[in-house]
């Protein structure tokens, strides 16, 4: 699950590229998702809702197609992951994609940062 | 019991054998204390983990998103990522510790050939450890308990997890009180679309099509199409077996009936026409409209076909027959056959004074199919060409039933749009209750063309593969489930339809259905019937009607009169 936010604006254009050592605002967002134990919950809810909309089915049979055209032996995980993650990401429904940004948007309210 | 040897498919690599070979089944089984079932149902491996830090990070780079591999071996948890594999720089370092499980999946994995492996006995772990952790937890290991299931709201039903269903108090209730039947609503008249409403209403309670959409054949969810009629039926059969009983609005399809009008027939003054008056249409053209649309949505386009003989979506597997039609030349006997696919017949009610000498009149159902599978002699200026002969010849038309479609339409034709005729025909015309097609099909009809011919033995000949239908044949005996009917004047009449529900028939005027006796139904001005294949009626009547199997002698003898002429003729 990936967090597409904005980079703080405290740096200047130019100095991203430098690794920094004080972590940047995704990965201390991501940090404290992972330390609260919401990371793990949110996973949870989004597996839900995926296969509650029919996403999982219809990405395992978009998996079986792929892998029913290359041939069982010819296909390797990184390359199936490879074929479908753009499809995946595509056919998330906007509600679900909604409510766990509304969800992240809550939980980071409420902690202190 | 999982059998101990791999499928014939399949080859694990070598590192695999390798594996098993030195320790067996000995990791797998340690492991199965770690393998942990996490809603839904997903099986994953548990790490140790202390307070400061919950989460597994990898040994070299402490990542702890993505894929996290724990070794066989040794336990040592790395990252994988196809740029940078630190599980696979510890296989590389360590040989022997090729192997290692995928954390999140409970899933074997070979660090040299990047990819997952499988075996027997890992899965008999993986199984036995998700047996034993069903049998421990009664709730969600997150401490969750599950949503109520509300089955009809958007979305939220496809493909959730099986939950066992227990009756709850207020079912008896339901079964007792002898509710009206399920699925029974009215439709609200949005300005003239009565001629949509007495069709949805057939639709609604055709039975195949009804199993379709509330089994959710067509999910919403993973619908690609802005506008989707098929998406549209999903909502309506999901509203009109809600148990409301409010009437509803079928807003959607009657929109998208326009929209794909325009799209489709591509026929402005129509589309402008039909929205500035709200003029009345005809049911019939929109039952065609519908069906037309539900195909093009068909969710699976592969079975969708060019050829609508073939096309496996559901409203043509419901709805398409097969009419075959014979031409046959008077000079030489020569018969050219052409099949072609139909969603419905349509009947013609006018007769000749002569026809109503020889045939029973067109005013039942039987008299208009006899008329229709009769042969019917084209005219002078109607000549085809015939192959053998090489020249155009006069020549006798006869149509039949190729392929019964698993629900049968007929359309009376009551109105008659031409250059100089603009009216309706309001003839009464009689329909059966319980339907026998079997001597309007194909291999009767050219049975009774031939006589008792040899060469036209069942399969051999041009009766192809028709199945022998002398004899009433199952899937020939079809029941009546719904009636549309037309009232009034050709312009500014009205529609309603007649479902026949558990025993009883129901008409269905708009937003108002009342029960009505069947005597009612018999004597409404038909101008769709709705028949289904008896196996699948709900309605199966155990009565055979006398009359109706004399009527089937009668015209029998009839035809038998007829062709015998012809046959004369024709080799005179």
């Amino acid at each position: 699950m990936e967090l597409e936010c904005r980079r703080a604006s405290l740096h200047r254009p130019g100095e991203d590229l430098h690794k920094r050592d004080e972590p940047s605002l995704q990965e201390a967002i991501n940090l404290k998702l992972v330390e609260s134990g919401e990371k793990e919950k949110l996973k949870d809810l989004l597996r839900e809702r995926l296969i509650e909309c029919g996403w999982k089915d219809e990405l395992k049979a978009q998996c079986r197609a792929f892998t029913r055209k290359r041939g069982r032996s010819n296909v390797t995980i990184d390359e199936l992951v490879r074929a479908i993650t753009p499809k995946g990401r595509a056919l998330v429904p906007d509600d679900v994609k909604a409510e766990l940004l509304q969800r992240i948007r809550t939980f980071l309210l409420s902690v202190q940062f | 019991m999982v059998t101990k040897s791999s499928s014939p498919c399949y080859r694990p690599c070598e590192h695999l054998v390798d594996y098993k070979s030195k320790h067996s089944t000995r990791g797998f089984r340690a492991l199965q204390r770690c393998i942990v079932v996490l809603p839904p149902g997903r099986p994953s491996v548990r790490t140790l983990s202390c307070d400061e830090d919950p989460v597994p990070r990898c040994a070299s780079c402490a990542k702890s998103h993505g894929r996290l591999y724990a070794c066989l071996i040794c336990s040592t948890i790395s990252c994988y990522s196809s740029s940078s594999s630190h599980a696979r720089s510890h296989a590389l370092e360590l040989p022997g510790h090729e192997l290692a499980i995928d954390l999140d999946r409970a899933e074997l994995f070979c660090c040299i050939c990047n990819d997952q492996v499988y075996d027997a006995d890992f899965d008999w772990v993986v199984v036995c450890a998700h047996a034993s952790s069903l049998a421990k937890c009664t709730s969600f290991s997150n401490g969750r308990t599950a949503p109520p299931l509300n089955v009809y709201s958007r979305k939220r039903n496809r493909g959730a997890e099986y939950k066992p269903w227990e009756p709850s108090s207020k079912d008896p209730l339901v079964l007792e009180r002898g509710a009206a039947p399920l699925g029974l609503r009215g439709l609200t008249n949005m300005g003239s679309t009565c001629f949509m409403n007495s069709v949805l209403q057939a639709l609604l309670h055709t039975p195949p099509l009804r199993s379709y959409f509330l089994g959710h054949c067509h999910n919403k969810a993973a619908c690609q199409s802005k506008v989707c009629l098929g998406c549209d039926m999903d909502d309506m059969f999901a509203a009109a077996f809600s148990g409301d009983r409010t009437p509803y609005s079928p807003a959607q399809f009657l929109y998208r009936r326009y929209l794909f009008l325009f799209s489709f027939l591509n026929s402005w003054w129509q589309h402008a026409a039909n929205l500035a008056g709200y003029e009345q249409q005809d049911a019939h053209d929109f039952f065609i409209s519908a069906v037309e649309g539900i195909h093009a949505n068909s969710q699976q386009p592969e079975l969708r076909k060019g050829n609508d003989a073939e096309c496996r979506c559901i409203v043509h597997r419901v709805f398409s027959g097969l009419l075959r039609s014979d031409v046959t030349c008077t000079a030489c006997g020569f018969t050219s056959t052409k099949n072609d696919p139909c969603v419905d017949i349509s009947l013609d009610l006018e007769s000749t004074a002569l026809e109503k000498q020889i045939y029973a009149s067109s005013s039942t159902l039987l008299g208009c199919l006899d008329r229709f599978t009769r042969p019917e002699r084209l005219g002078s200026n109607e000549r085809f060409f015939c192959e053998s002969c090489q020249s155009r010849q006069e020549a006798v038309k006869q149509m039949s039933v190729r392929k019964l479609p698993v629900v049968l339409c007929f359309h009376v034709k009551r109105f008659e749009h031409s250059a100089k005729n603009y009216r309706k025909v309001d003839t009464y015309v009689q329909f059966p209750l319980s339907l026998n097609m079997a001597c309007y099909l194909s291999s009767s009809i050219a049975r009774l063309r031939h006589g008792n011919r040899l060469i036209f033995v069942e399969g051999k000949g041009e009766l192809g593969g028709d199945n022998d239908s002398g004899s009433t044949s199952p899937s020939s005996e079809f029941e009546l489930f719904a009636v549309v009917s037309h009232s009034g004047k050709l312009d500014g009449g009205h529609y309603v339809a007649y479902l026949r529900l558990g025993g009883e028939w129901y008409k269905c005027d708009d937003a108002w259905i009342t029960r009505v006796g069947e005597s009612v139904v018999r004597a409404t001005q038909a101008y769709m019937l709705y028949y289904v294949q008896r196996s699948l009626s709900d309605e199966s009547s155990t009565t055979i009607p006398e009359r109706f199997n004399q009527h089937q002698t009668l015209v029998l003898d009839e035809k038998i009169g007829y062709t015998s002429l012809l046959a004369d003729a024709v080799q005179a």
